[in-house]
């Protein structure tokens, strides 16, 4: 029996504006004239990026290319993947999230897709190295979703372990977790909640923050360079804080 | 220090609030009745002792970088850079601030250039415009696109005189002869051609590189070519005979691009390679290669050897030209910074933070005081040199 999530499909046009395709159009386009060496393809976490400041002061200078739509599944991906967003470009890593737009399938389901866009891009790249973002976990509160999440984790986990040139990069979910019941006992395990600012998307600041920093060190691990940090003279924002608070 | 009542009563409230949410609920207890305070705590104050213990160190760290630029600044001005009436044509490097900003372009710069003779300068864009400032008579201009045409314009009427159709692929560079007779155009189908202007006839094909050519530069008396490539060589070309007299290897990445160096920066180069003072100079010619391997490398072409690499840029090198003077070499980096370099001392004299994104291009003028730099920002800037 054939999975829909590891067959590839454009998505269909309910809007009958076509901007899927036009957006696929224009990577297309970007593929042929940018050079990037890092490429970061998948669902609208991908795509929301470009508008962390995380985005314009670490991931720019390392010439990235983003390559997420919004709502994307897997069928999607994997179709973009096969219809050329990836032909004409050598970049030294790529980065794929996507399955969490996966409504209605299972956990197997998703996990089959992941890995026939993972397989798709290895023949399409096989020198480049490959990070496969485990799924985030979804609601307020420990749900069904969520543990479908850490089913395809642990399956990806399993899967990937022996892929050559690719790593499986999974954030831990309670590092999105509220620390310990508010004014409860501060011993007390996290019981599960995801702050309100983190649940509905990820927020520009704190919550990819999470997911990119750990992100950021694999794609400078595959690059083996690191970025400098930057002086802050164009910057007032939070990283800055940052910076200083890491110093030592 | 003193406290007005309300902050005192503000920052016992947020006390208050941070013993409560890391659970030192006795230590809680006491404070609140020994502060009078009462029982329930507002939501505002949550996570506010926090947010300004850390706001501390940013505001430290703000004002440390506000008072280093400060102090670099006064250095500038009193010390640094001579007056304007005092200045040298051989000594002058681009100063901060820059003087003007063009944001007439609505894509990233691609590249930018002086006129040799007259103060004219031009732009090009992913926009697919080119911008002229400053218009003047008698003006031609040869562009290249990733369309694969190469346009020659004349100024005059601001008219595209003639349109080269050859390259098979994007067209990356573009450059007159000395005679003005013939361009020489670089492009990603790997090739180098020589054009006559006269008729728009490709003359000459120059074959060999493996991948995508970035630029190619003609050597002051017309006699060699050079080019640079994705293939992360430098090429030496005899411009009569197609033959590749040498073939540059040792970059890491692709070189972006290279220049020339004038008569005028040959004692610098000298001495910067370290020639023996009684032994026979060298007399080059000699050819700077910048590269994304984040280094730029100085080739004494005769020999085919590199003499020296500076290295200093944190990202990769974009663009690079020699001071008129021959003391300094001039580069453009994606680490958003132009950087002046001191050649005989092999070292990164100054360093301006340009634009807040990639610095794809510059160019110095050969008499005025003036350097532009073109950035992803979309912006062009014209500095001043002192």
């Amino acid at each position: 029996m054939s999975i829909r999530a590891a067959e590839p499909h454009p998505v269909v046009d309910d809007h009958g504006d076509g901007r899927w395709m036009s957006v696929h159009t224009h990577f297309l386009r970007d593929a042929k004239e940018k050079e990037p060496e890092v490429v970061l393809i998948g669902d609208s976490l991908i795509r929301n990026m470009v508008w962390s400041p995380l985005w314009k002061q670490m991931f720019e200078p390392l010439h990235c290319l983003n390559l997420g739509v919004g709502g994307d599944r897997t069928e999607n991906v994997l179709w973009r993947v096969l219809n050329g967003e990836l032909d004409q470009i050598e970049p030294k890593v790529i980065a794929l999230m996507v399955g969490t737009n996966n409504h209605g399938d299972t956990a197997e389901q998703v996990t089959a897709g992941i890995m026939a866009i993972v397989k798709a891009i290895l023949d399409k790249q096989p020198a480049s190295n490959l990070i496969v973002l485990g799924l985030l976990p979804r609601g307020e509160n420990p749900n069904p979703l969520r543990e479908k999440h850490a089913a395809v984790n642990k399956q990806l986990s399993d899967q990937l372990a022996d892929t050559p040139m690719t790593t499986f990069l999974n954030v831990d979910d309670s590092e999105f977790f509220l620390p310990g019941p508010k004014g409860g006992d501060p011993v007390t395990a996290t019981n599960g909640v995801i702050p309100r600012e983190l649940m509905y998307h990820l927020s520009m600041d704190d919550g990819y923050q999470k997911l990119c920093e750990p992100l950021l060190e694999e794609i400078q691990n595959c690059l083996g360079t690191f970025v400098k940090v930057e002086s802050t003279s164009f910057d007032t924002g939070s990283l800055s804080g940052d910076a200083a608070e890491n110093k030592p | 220090m003193v406290l007005s009542q309300r902050q005192k009563d503000e920052l016992n409230k947020a006390i208050a609030d941070y013993l409560l949410a890391n659970g030192f609920n006795s230590a809680l207890e006491h404070f609140q009745k020994e502060a009078g305070m009462p029982q329930e705590i507002e939501k505002k104050f949550s996570g506010l002792l926090e947010k300004r213990w850390t706001s501390v160190i940013r505001l430290q760290k703000k004002v440390m970088d506000l008072e280093s630029k400060l102090s670099e600044v006064e250095e500038e001005v009193n010390n640094g850079a001579p007056t304007r009436d005092r200045r040298s044509p051989g000594e002058w490097i681009p100063r901060p601030p820059e003087r003007y900003i063009l944001n007439g372009h609505r894509s990233p710069i691609t590249r930018v250039a002086f006129h040799p003779l007259y103060n004219v300068m031009v732009s090009c864009s992913e926009d697919a415009t080119i911008k002229i400032y400053l218009p003047w008579k008698m003006l031609y201009a040869v562009s290249c696109s990733a369309d694969m045409t190469i346009k020659l314009w004349d100024f005059n009427g601001y008219e595209c005189i003639k349109t080269m159709y050859g390259h098979d692929h994007n067209v990356s560079s573009v450059t007159f002869l000395p005679s003005g007779d013939f361009v020489v155009s670089s492009s990603r189908d790997k090739t180098i051609k020589m054009w006559e202007v006269a008729t728009g006839y490709c003359v000459k094909t120059y074959t060999g590189h493996r991948e995508w050519v970035r630029m190619v530069r003609v050597y002051q008396d017309g006699s060699l070519l050079a080019s640079c490539s994705n293939d992360q060589t430098v090429r030496v070309w005899v411009t009569a005979t197609k033959e590749c007299k040498a073939e540059l290897r040792e970059h890491e990445h692709v070189v972006e691009c290279i220049a020339w160096a004038p008569d005028s920066a040959q004692p610098a180069i000298n001495e910067a390679a370290g020639t023996e003072s009684k032994g026979p100079k060298r007399a080059g010619p000699f050819l700077l290669s910048g590269s994304r391997d984040k280094t730029m490398k100085m080739w004494d072409v005769s020999v085919g050897i590199c003499l020296f690499t500076l290295t200093g840029h944190d990202n990769w090198i974009r663009d690079l030209v020699f001071h008129p003077g021959g003391k300094y070499i001039l580069s453009a980096s994606d680490d958003k910074t132009i950087r002046v370099w001191d050649t005989q001392n092999k070292r990164n004299h100054k360093t301006l933070q340009a634009h807040p994104h990639f610095v794809t291009s510059l160019d110095m003028h050969r008499n005025s005081p003036y350097v532009i730099t073109g950035s992803v920002d979309m912006s062009v800037k014209v500095w001043e040199c002192r």
